[in-house]
């Protein structure tokens, strides 16, 4: 027990030395964090997305009827900062004065076609006119249509689309009213409700994304902590000198568990606080439930350390393998975000990945439900792994140099 | 250069070669990494493409017609109906359908999966726009006034699956030109090993060029590779312009090259240059257009990728494979900046190679 | 110890990798209190031997009797009697010198000190600095220090002094000395002949895996009678020359230009050798003579010179 305790002070006081390993596998995951929240935390929201958008009336009906000018007047309003000095959703390019409008017309295309422009709004002429032949005709007709030129393929370009498919849809309720086709008071009652969520509200990204950090920070002090400093040892012949004394190799193991167990919780502690205080996040952890899979987590990915150890000679290789298995392994496992629909083959990996379903069952139990998999199978699946790599680590690690 | 020189420089050039492909670590960040992150990504955030299949139930409910017809008229969804709320739930729950539209007479239910972080707010759009037909179609009103939506540019962009390769091409010469100084070269400096090269006749200059030679062949390479595999396993179509390819893949290197250089000079320790640039590659990954559109971005991290190389080297690499239409002054502009950086650093890399080691 | 106040018994010890046999047949014995020693070059399979002894490798045959019980493989109760310096082998570069010495402390049920020890191998000033910055000298110290620190009965000392500069040489034969005066059993292997000559009461010089002589190192280098050596180096040397040199005296040996030429006359030779210089217009430069050495013996039974 002494001999355990005192290597494992040892070798925590290496682990925190290091100035690599400190940024990698404690600063680096909050550092994600913070990252990933400013980018995907208020996606699409009121205030971080900005357009630039082009105008172009052609309609001549002015006054009350100028419905091209109704709709101009919309989009200028779009285009204010908001009340607290918020980004603008657009800004709007016009024509100046009277001038050439084909020329503008042409200009704001081109814009549009190499992406400086995400949309041209095209108001065609005699538009309000037609609008109010087809509202006085008591034949249904087409719509009057107004043109929008976007760029193919572009994400952003279609995000504007769709906001302006809103502004349309309200303009075209106001004209409808006012012409005694419509009654907005008649309008449906629309309740929103978000699936898979404790209190059927929507899940804040934040609160999604800590547990997801939390496991991908123990997975990074694992496969690259593990391989790392053993692999290391055993090359520089740190090792052997254990060994030449009544230090043993499971001695060894035990203490470089307990070091590895002391740096997760590190890491937890940070996240947690960085979470809660800097970023806003509500989930709470404090359940027995919770520190199960906290804990399973932390000695699945210690196993697989060494098993991923044991599959290479020196310490390079073990460092490229790892960087290998990193990215498919975290990226194809709902760590970060939620997985769509994939394709055969890589649904298998994801379906055998522990990252996948230990984030499944640590969300479940700290209330982010909308889990796909049975909790007995988020922990099943880690054991199995754990158990597969400590088989093949025991098997092939050897504990000191040739010959 | 005389021919010994020549020589000895061809000598360099095949052993920084042959130290190259055995460096199995750089390997895998200079063509590995580039692939797999196209697998990833591409499958994995490039979600979303193609109409949304949208779950609904009520339609024999009251002006349940009504709701099916106004879903059918919605474009870019599939309507897919359920028999009652309870399975209409679970698919949504399952992401077998994007969010699901429950009527039950008097009320609509909008049911988004909670956790769709990137897609919600796109299907929140597209319901407001169901609801809207839906409140017009019960009225026995129909629009008045529509969109026409009239597409430019290349139709293959709309694949974003295109639209993500060239951003992934870029990462490569990105990481390829980025590591061969903050990586490559410090990691020889460190081991010492640039001071014994330099105790030979070649000079500094000559080193240079052969290490700047080997990596253009090896980004040119990592590309062509990405390029093909792309087009074979995903039906990546691009129309390939050779010589701005080239040129970009030359200006992009070079250019990369430099600001490893930047790195190498700013940060003192060799070993932790080959992180920082691990670091700044990240970073940039996320914050350049490739993995996410920029106009997406809240404000400061839009300013902040206006600043990163990487954004403009995807933009010239969308170009330069067909995907996007861009002026002929910005593309040159972009590959002009590159070189130039390039170019002017070198001398300075060319001084680094030479600084004695400070202990 | 068995009743001969032995500690260390060997017998006929093999183990080979693949067609190499590193250990062919060693056998030994170390009185309890004495300086043990395997002189030989690199290659001889001093360290294989050693390393088998310390329970890092395991024997292909052979016994080993160690504080009076036989073991096939050196075991834990073995390992708390014993201090070892490795050869080759490093301590973690982020730890401190005084962490690493109580570290390997905590190893043993009753270790000395970790001031004293750190004392004692001149390492007080170094303790709070962190490995990766000591000097090769310092990490030997270092290492000597890890080896006393459980205060051994048994201590084996791989190479001490290899890549020391002379004072610090010194430093450890005179730490040696003192544990050897203090009762302990010290197994040292060094291809210095000078280290062997200086510190052991007993040397066993091994070759391609065997130990091809055996004795004090005075004994062993009176095996070539009192006779004095004198040693020069010759440039381009003709077997003929050689012949008339061997005449000079009682034998004669040589490697690459370097001449060994023992005589039992030695002022008679003397005479006759630098004649015959004059004579045939020939440099003798380097001229030393001496008493015969450890290594002459060494380069008298093998051809071979320690160093190489």
């Amino acid at each position: 027990m002494r001999l355990v305790l005192s290597f494992a002070l040892a070798q925590l006081r290496v682990t925190l030395r290091e100035r690599e390993t400190l940024f990698w596998f404690v600063l680096f995951p909050v550092v994600l964090f913070v990252l990933l929240v400013a980018i995907f935390g208020s996606l699409g929201r009121e205030g971080t997305i900005h357009f630039e958008v082009g105008f172009l009336n052609r309609d001549q009906a002015a006054g009350e009827a100028g419905l091209g000018r109704r709709i101009e007047a919309i989009l200028e309003d779009l285009a204010q900062p908001g009340a607290d000095g918020k980004e603008p959703l657009l800004s709007l390019h016009r024509p100046a004065g009277t001038g050439d409008l084909d020329a503008f017309q042409a200009r704001e295309e081109q814009a549009v076609r190499y992406g400086t422009h995400a949309l041209l709004v095209v108001v065609p002429e005699g538009f309000s006119a037609r609008v109010r032949d087809a509202l006085s005709s008591r034949s249904t007709t087409d719509a009057v249509r107004i043109q929008v030129f976007r760029r193919a393929g572009s994400a952003s370009s279609g995000f504007a689309l769709s906001i302006l498919r809103q502004v349309i849809a309200g303009v075209d309720q106001g004209v409808l009213a006012s012409g005694g086709r419509f009654r907005a008071e008649d309008a449906v009652v629309v309740d929103t409700v978000f699936l898979g969520s404790a209190r059927g509200a929507e899940v804040r990204y934040v609160d999604f994304l800590l547990p997801g950090l939390v496991l991908m920070a123990f997975f990074t002090a694992g496969l690259f902590g593990v391989p790392g400093a053993l692999l290391f040892a055993r090359e520089q012949r740190i090792l052997r000198r254990y060994w030449v004394t009544p230090f043993s190799v499971s001695h060894f193991l035990a203490g470089f568990s307990v070091t590895h167990a002391v740096v997760c919780a590190l890491q937890f502690t940070l996240l947690i606080v960085v979470g809660r205080f800097a970023l806003g996040a509500e989930v709470s952890f404090a359940s027995p439930e919770a520190a199960l899979f906290l804990v399973l987590s932390c000695a699945t990915f210690l196993a697989f350390g060494f098993f991923v150890a044991s599959l290479t000679k020196t310490g390079a290789a073990g460092m490229a393998l790892a960087n290998a298995i990193n990215l498919p392994m975290t990226f194809l496992s709902g760590l970060y975000y939620q997985l769509g629909p994939l394709p055969g083959p890589l649904r298998i990996l994801l379906s055998v990945n522990p990252l996948s379903y230990l984030a499944d069952g640590l969300r479940r139990v700290i209330g982010l439900e909308g889990a796909t998999s049975p909790l007995w199978l988020c922990v099943l699946v880690p054991i199995l792994w754990m158990a597969f790599s400590l088989l093949v680590a025991g098997r092939r690690l050897s504990w000191d140099v040739g010959r | 250069m005389s021919a010994l020189r020549g020589r000895a420089f061809l000598g360099l050039v095949r052993a920084e070669a042959r130290a190259f492909w055995r460096d199995r670590v750089s390997l895998f960040f200079t063509i590995v990494l580039p692939f797999l992150f196209i697998v990833v990504f591409g499958l994995v955030m490039g979600g979303g493409e193609g109409a949304v299949a949208v779950g609904y139930a009520g339609g024999a409910v009251a002006e349940g017609a009504t709701l099916e017809r106004a879903l059918r008229e919605t474009e870019g969804i599939v309507p897919t109906p359920f028999g009652d709320a309870a399975s209409l739930k679970r698919a949504v729950e399952g992401k077998r359908v994007g969010f699901g539209v429950l009527w039950e007479g008097d009320r609509l239910g909008l049911l988004y999966e909670a956790s769709r972080f990137q897609e919600n707010f796109a299907f929140q759009e597209l319901a407001r726009g169901i609801v809207a037909r839906f409140d017009l179609a019960r009225q026995g009103a129909s629009p008045a006034v529509a969109l026409d939506e009239i597409p430019l540019g290349n139709p293959a962009a709309a694949r974003s699956f295109n639209e993500m390769v060239p951003g992934i091409l870029a990462f490569s010469l990105l990481t390829a030109g980025l590591f061969a100084v903050s990586g490559h070269l410090t990691s020889m400096k460190a081991r010492r090993t640039l001071d014994r090269l330099l105790t030979t006749p070649m000079s500094p200059l000559g080193l240079l060029l052969a290490v700047a030679v080997v990596r253009l062949a090896v980004a040119l390479s990592a590309s062509l590779v990405v390029l093909v595999l792309s087009q074979v396993l995903f039906r990546f179509e691009p129309t390939l312009d050779l010589a701005k390819f080239l040129a970009l893949v030359l200006a992009a290197t070079l250019g990369m090259m430099g600001l490893g250089t930047g790195i190498a000079l700013l940060v003192r320790r060799p070993q932790s240059a080959a992180n920082v640039a691990n670091i700044v590659s990240i970073l940039m990954m996320f914050l350049s257009g490739v993995t996410i559109p920029v106009e997406l971005l809240p404000p400061f991290l839009r300013a902040i990728s206006r600043g990163l190389p990487l954004t403009y080297l995807a933009q010239g690499m969308r170009h330069a494979t067909g995907i996007e239409e861009m002026s002929a002054g910005r593309f040159w502009a972009i590959v002009l900046g590159s070189l130039l950086v390039g170019l002017v650093t070198f001398p300075l890399l060319a001084r680094y190679v030479v600084r004695p080691e400070r202990r | 110890m068995d009743e001969n106040g032995l500690l260390l018994r060997v017998t006929d010890l093999r183990k080979s990798y693949g067609d190499v046999r590193a250990v062919d047949g060693v056998s030994f014995a170390v009185p309890r209190g004495t300086v043990f020693t395997l002189l030989g070059p690199n290659g001889a399979g001093k360290t294989t031997t050693l390393e088998i002894l310390e329970g890092l490798r395991e024997p292909d045959s052979g016994t080993i009797e160690v504080f009076g019980r036989s073991l096939r493989r050196v075991d834990r109760a073995t390992k708390e009697r014993m201090g070892v310096l490795l050869q080759e082998g490093s301590f973690e570069p982020y730890l401190k010198v005084k962490e690493v010495v109580a570290l390997f402390a905590s190893f043993f049920a009753r270790p000395l000190p970790v001031k004293e020890v750190l004392e004692r191998m001149e390492l007080t000033e170094k303790q709070n600095a962190l490995v990766r910055t000591l000097s090769g000298g310092q990490k030997q110290r270092l290492g000597i220090a890890v080896a006393l620190v459980s205060d051994p009965e048994l201590l084996f000392l791989d190479e001490p002094t290899t890549g020391l500069d002379p004072q610090a040489r010194r430093n450890i034969w005179d730490v040696v000395r003192d544990l050897e005066g203090r009762g302990k059993t010290i197994i040292l292997t060094t291809h210095y002949m000078e280290e062997a000559e200086v510190l052991s009461d007993d040397v066993a010089i091994m070759n391609h895996g065997g130990i091809i002589a055996q004795g004090a190192p005075r004994d062993l280098a009176a095996r070539l009678g009192r006779e004095t050596v004198i040693e020069f180096a010759l440039a381009g040397a003709r077997p003929e020359d050689l012949r008339e040199l061997e005449a000079l005296g009682t034998g004669l040996s040589t490697h690459g230009e370097v001449v060994f030429l023992k005589t039992a006359a030695f002022t008679a030779t003397m005479e006759r050798l630098l004649d015959w210089s004059k004579e045939r217009r020939v440099a003798l430069s380097g001229l030393v003579v001496r008493q015969p050495n450890l290594e002459d013996v060494f380069l008298s039974l093998t051809g071979r010179r320690l160093r190489e």
